[in-house]
């Protein structure tokens, strides 16, 4: 059923090609380095979860691009649709983590603007 | 079937394979009864997700990892390629954390903004306060103050009044004029009567003419009000001390008892004789020496 959805240029890939000569994932392929940047910019290195999963994205989109060296483009496809997702969780983890960190920041000031006021 | 390849070993999906494998199901007569680790995790993943923040904070990323769960289940129940279901379930699972932690993210920025609510909340409060003690104490100043100004403002018109109370004497007294010499000074108003007016020489018995003048002094004391008068008879320094005292007083006596016949209360006047110990005038001059023959009436205003 899936082959149905596979882009013009691979659609007679049954007939004509092995089916592991799909298009290249270019799309995916951007994408995925995409959430990957965005990741590292909202700090996902620095959190814990996050870099696990942002290094995870990483080795996927390394294996994919080998894999796409191999002409295995269908295989590179899911493979950059994970790090694609991942690479998101990255980012929201690292989000999180920094929402965090402000929201402790928060409550300290408060309990030190409390304190501070009833000495008075 | 389950475990073919990761991957790596990436084995090629096309038709044959599907219907090798769907073949291989009809033969064996179960359908495929285990979800592959994957989506049993995804499954795990997206209930869990939805029994927390995400359900009421992340909505939008919770129906995504919903969808996404929906088609690995369905690819799963129908019997699509295995790595097919892996690969979808694995998605599924990553969006289903996805939206967990979208959820817990918009969770704790609530309590951030809260926290920064309350501070601000608690600042204007103690601001308020202060503000409000402030006003108070400023209020009491204020009141004091007003006191103060009162009081102040009270003496003053009690001063006034005295001096009105006076003035109005004096001046009934000054009316008096012809017949007496009026003068304000600090122990009271001083009404000064010449010893020849009132009697004769030597004598300390009033002239006829003399009790028509204390008449009227005595009217006008009457009309003014008064607190209490002292009659005090005054002699030039001819003939000795002793004599002059006692001539003094006698004279002073004499105009008391008139101003009693006149309507003055006894006990508000009384008589003090001198002698020749206050002089007015220089003693070596026959003018000088009438002048000191006098007696003056000192009238202290109620």
């Amino acid at each position: 059923m899936r082959f149905t959805t596979l882009p013009i240029i691979g659609a007679g890939c049954s007939l004509l090609f092995a089916c592991g000569g799909a298009a290249i994932p270019n799309e995916q392929l951007t994408t995925a380095k995409a959430s990957v940047a965005a990741a590292e910019v909202a700090g996902a290195p620095q959190e814990p979860a996050a870099a696990l999963k942002l290094k995870h994205a990483r080795d996927q989109i390394e294996q994919a691009e080998k894999l796409i060296a191999e002409e295995e483009n269908e295989a590179a496809l899911w493979l950059l649709k994970r790090a694609a997702v991942d690479a998101e969780l990255a980012l929201a983890l690292a989000e999180e983590a920094e929402t965090a960190r402000e929201a402790m920041a928060a409550r300290e000031a408060l309990e030190k603007l409390k304190k501070e006021l009833t000495e008075e | 079937m389950r475990g073919i390849g990761k991957h790596m070993k990436q084995v090629t999906r096309n038709k044959q394979v599907k219907l090798a494998a769907l073949g291989a199901l009809l033969l064996a007569g179960c359908g495929q009864a285990v979800a592959p680790k994957e989506l049993l995790s995804a499954r795990d993943a997206y209930a869990n997700a939805e029994g927390g923040p995400a359900r009421n904070l992340a909505p939008v990323q919770l129906e995504e990892a919903k969808q996404s769960l929906a088609e690995a289940n369905r690819a799963f129940s129908d019997g699509e390629d295995d790595q097919l279901i892996r690969d979808l379930a694995y998605i599924a699972e990553q969006k289903a954390q996805i939206a967990q932690s979208r959820g817990k993210r918009q969770e704790l920025q609530r309590a951030k903004d809260g926290a920064g609510e309350q501070g601000e909340k608690l600042r204007e409060e103690v601001l308020d306060a202060r503000k409000k003690a402030l006003k108070k104490t400023q209020a009491q100043l204020d009141e004091e103050q007003r006191a103060k100004a009162q009081a102040t403002e009270q003496l003053e018109k009690e001063r006034q009044e005295r001096l009105a109370i006076e003035k109005k004497l004096s001046a009934a007294l000054k009316s008096l004029n012809e017949v007496a010499q009026v003068k304000e000074e600090k122990r009271g108003v001083v009404i000064t009567l010449s010893g020849s007016v009132l009697f004769a020489t030597g004598k300390h018995t009033l002239l006829a003419i003399a009790k028509e003048r204390l008449n009227e002094v005595a009217k006008a004391i009457k009309d003014q009000g008064f607190k209490a008068v002292v009659v005090e008879g005054h002699t030039d320094s001819r003939g000795s001390d002793t004599a002059n005292q006692a001539l003094s007083l006698q004279r002073a006596e004499e105009v008391r008892n008139h101003l009693i016949s006149q309507g003055i209360p006894a006990d508000k006047i009384r008589a003090v004789g001198r002698g020749e110990e206050v002089p007015v005038a220089d003693n070596n001059t026959a003018e000088g020496r009438a002048n000191n023959r006098r007696v003056e009436l000192i009238v202290t205003p109620e």
